[in-house]
């Protein structure tokens, strides 16, 4: 069995208060404007439409993030 | 969170019914549309004068509002929740990082009706989900201008 620790409260928030910060303009802006490699790009595509034709309708797909997120989250626990 | 059995559609039917002028954004949109992203939370953008038609409509699925309407007036968000956690911004208009101002009448006016089963919501056009995630500007809302750059990709295909 590994010895593994939990981080503790305040490094979690720590973390959670730097994921949640807001970015400035420019900062906002290269990470948008980053360069997107082809092959990058063809995943992100390929992915859209295997979420598309996998679940066609609004409802599907919301139906799918409320089981992904459950999934997650009892990962998590 | 999540410990009771929630009827997404019939939520949405009941915020329909209702005739509340609100905007579904954040990544529940992006999931609509297409784009198979992680969220907990829901996050709707609502015209002020009808704080309380919304709070009507999700009462029966005893989600309490974290402030009165007058409250949430000034501060400009409030939150409903039990096992769910709905995030609402109640501003007229809010800035994006990079000083644009966005108007919910606006977005409003530009806003795209999705069916949900017999339901219909209401989302923000593409672009101005972008402009929405440019106001929040947090690392996460930077991917999600990037995906839904790529989706848009997708729909000129």
């Amino acid at each position: 069995m590994s010895d593994q620790r939990l981080p503790s409260a305040s490094a979690v928030e720590a973390a959670t208060r730097f994921s949640n910060r807001r970015l400035t303009a420019d900062e906002l802006q290269a990470y948008v404007d980053a360069p997107v490699s082809e092959a990058e790009r063809q995943e992100a595509l390929r992915l859209i439409r295997w979420f598309k034709t996998r679940y066609p309708t609004p409802a599907e797909r919301l139906s799918y993030a409320q089981r992904a997120y459950a999934r997650w989250n009892a990962q998590q626990r | 969170m999540r410990g009771s059995a929630f009827d997404e559609l019939s939520f949405f039917a009941a915020i329909q019914g209702s005739g509340a002028r609100a905007l579904l954004i954040g990544r529940r949109a992006l999931v609509i549309l297409g784009l198979p992203v992680l969220t907990a939370d829901y996050d709707f953008w609502l015209h002020s004068e009808d704080i309380e038609k919304l709070n009507e409509a999700t009462r029966p699925f005893d989600l309490e509002p974290n402030r009165s309407p007058d409250d949430a007036r000034r501060s400009g968000r409030y939150v409903l929740e039990n096992d769910e956690h709905i995030d609402v911004l109640v501003s007229d208009s809010r800035t994006t990082v990079d000083g644009v101002k966005v108007r919910f009448e606006d977005l409003w006016s530009r806003r795209v009706s999705v069916d949900i089963g017999s339901a219909k919501v209401f989302i923000p056009s593409i672009d101005d989900l972008i402009l929405t995630k440019r106001i929040a500007a947090r690392p996460k809302d930077a991917e999600d201008i990037r995906l839904l750059e790529r989706l848009k990709e997708a729909q000129d295909e």
